[in-house]
């Protein structure tokens, strides 16, 4: 559980650093790991040893809308370096007010 | 297999696809597809009054799918505050469908209305999931399914940079939500709500429980436009097509507020004291934030999602207030704000659909090349001013009563300071679209085709509706409170 929220706030921090579109999609990855992680080492504690398997549903399925997620934002990263020819996300601060 | 209603909502976005491709067999893709989604919705609205009274002869709950006897089973429930809310959903995205069919362009239409229809129904299932991870998976899909509407005219620079912003912050927002889920998981071994309570209550003092609480603060307050976490919101409403800037105001910002009722009444009440005040601090700097920023706006629509992030944070402080009257007032507040917002926005669409231009500056004057349309927008500005014979007014007055009764007069104070504010924003729209001068850009303006005004007419008569007889929603939306109160 330790390593899941180390896991966790590595992805918080690389998110709020990185500069790079793809690499902010990574930065959500390494979260949705830390969660799937999260889950599977809290079910254990019931039972020492045994996973619930209602774990692994629960991570089975987040790990597909972890896919969904990324393949919708790589889609969008594409768009956004076709109209600013950049993946760095400074550039996309045309929007203000 | 999950209840009348979300199997016929699930059969009509699958079929969405083969009626478009009917469609464009006949050559007429647009209206074809246009008219089976409003047809849908309609056809999904006719079906709550059967599942309503099947709720009520059931004693407030019946459970769609699984059972909720075991801790470990997944299931689908529907109670009175899921079906106000459904019900909501449901009208909103007819309006919203019928006035696409004139807005969207031709190519892409049939992707946009299973899209849009989708969201939809990923919003009915929020409402009726009986298990945070059910809830959970609807949420996503109906994340996503927003994503690609706002990047939906990618052709355009403003559309693609909101999208991501917008996907970056809200799925940051979900995973957070995932994540306090996991800790909830691990203290009660379930996520089923009913148990989750009673296993909360027993482990309370366990300080895993106050970081999932803020987490889930956190994360479905981000999809209701809860300051500081705001900033995508006037982005995404102001990129996307017109009718989707009214579903994401009306409706997917009210799935957010649903989140927060659901986890923080029902599953936290017995930590009460130790969310309440945090809510109440983020409620009145929600409100300060949103109506000061609307202000300052140029763009019509920019300024129309500013004063959605004030509404929730109304909304956001009568659930703070907690009484039984606060929460009446807060789903009143919900359902009145979301008809008048989804009004504002379809008429606001339909002005810049005719004059292709998002600035007050160029659209002044515009009542005289557009009556109708005009019309409606200064009942809806005025509604959200809170004058008494429309609806949001009642609301409103309901929060701040409750807060006065309460004892916590000085949210009630801020709320009317707030509401002071609104109206000075709300006049400026009235002064521009009435009052001021034509320019050259309105004066090339012409009415708005039948399509545009029906849903705009409906919207505009439901909100002097329930602005003249308010009784019988109020009883609806006393119900939805009541359900949220076990035992």
């Amino acid at each position: 559980m330790a390593c899941s929220v180390i896991l966790f706030f590595i992805g918080l921090y690389c998110l709020i650093v990185k500069r790079n579109m793809v690499r902010l999609l990574m930065a959500l990855e390494i979260m949705m790991n830390a969660v799937n992680l999260n889950f599977i080492a809290l079910s254990s504690y019931g039972a020492e040893g045994a996973v619930h398997p209602l774990a692994h549903v629960f991570t089975i399925l987040s790990i597909g809308i972890g896919g969904c997620i990324i393949a919708l934002g790589l889609v969008i990263v594409l768009y956004a370096y076709r109209h600013y020819g950049t993946l760095d996300v400074r550039e996309l601060r045309r929007l203000k007010g | 297999m999950f209840g009348p209603l979300l199997d016929a909502l699930i059969f009509f976005v699958l079929t969405t696809p083969l009626v478009g491709l009917m469609g464009q067999r006949v050559g007429r893709e647009k209206i074809v597809v246009g008219a089976y989604v409003t047809f849908a919705f309609i056809f999904s609205l006719t079906l709550i009054p059967l599942f309503y009274s099947e709720v009520l002869r059931k004693n407030g709950i019946s459970i769609l799918y699984g059972s909720s006897f075991s801790p470990e089973i997944v299931c689908l429930e529907a109670n009175a505050l899921s079906i106000f809310m459904a019900v909501i959903f449901l009208v909103i995205g007819a309006m919203a469908s019928l006035f696409s069919i004139r807005e969207v362009k031709r190519g892409s239409i049939t992707g946009y209305y299973t899209i849009l229809i989708g969201m939809v129904t990923a919003m009915i299932g929020i409402v009726f999931s009986g298990d945070l991870f059910t809830l959970f998976i609807f949420w996503e899909v109906m994340c996503i399914s927003s994503y690609a509407l706002v990047a939906f005219r990618k052709e355009r620079w403003e559309s693609i940079e909101a999208s991501y912003k917008y996907l970056i912050m809200s799925s940051a927002g979900s995973i957070t939500v995932l994540f306090a889920l996991s800790f909830l998981y691990g203290l009660t071994g379930t996520l089923n709500i009913s148990y989750l309570s009673l296993g909360l209550a027993e482990a309370q003092r366990n300080s895993l429980s106050y970081m999932a609480l803020v987490m889930i603060i956190v994360g479905f307050g981000l999809q209701a436009g809860m300051v500081p976490f705001h900033t995508w919101l006037p982005d995404a409403h102001m990129a996307a097509p017109s009718p989707i800037s009214a579903v994401l105001s009306g409706i997917m910002v009210k799935a957010g507020i649903y989140g927060l009722i659901k986890v923080l009444l029902i599953i936290f009440t017995p930590m009460y004291w130790s969310w309440q005040i945090t809510l109440a601090a983020f409620a009145v700097l929600t409100m300060f934030v949103g109506n000061l920023s609307a202000l300052l706006q140029d763009d019509i629509k920019r300024l129309l999602a500013y004063s959605t992030i004030a509404n929730t944070g109304y909304i956001l402080l009568g659930l703070a207030i907690g009484s039984h009257r606060a929460l009446t007032g807060s789903l009143f507040h919900v359902l009145n704000h979301a008809i008048v917002k989804a009004l504002l926005f379809l008429s606001a669409g339909a002005f810049i659909h005719k004059t292709k231009t998002r600035s007050l500056k160029e659209l002044a004057g515009i009542r005289h090349s557009m009556p109708i349309t005009s019309t409606l927008f200064i009942i809806g500005t005025l509604s959200l001013t809170s004058i008494p014979p429309l609806n949001i007014f009642w609301s409103e007055l309901l929060i701040i009563a409750a807060g006065l009764e309460a004892g916590t007069s000085l949210l009630s104070l801020l709320m009317i300071i707030n509401l002071v504010f609104s109206a000075a924003y709300c006049l400026r729209l009235i002064q521009t679209v009435a009052v001021k001068k034509e320019t050259t850009i309105s004066k090339k303006a012409e009415e708005a085709s039948m399509l545009m005004l029906i849903p705009i007419l409906t919207l505009g008569f439901l909100s002097i509706l329930i602005g003249l007889y308010p009784s019988p929603f109020q009883t609806l939306a006393e119900a939805a409170a009541q359900a949220t109160r076990p035992g």
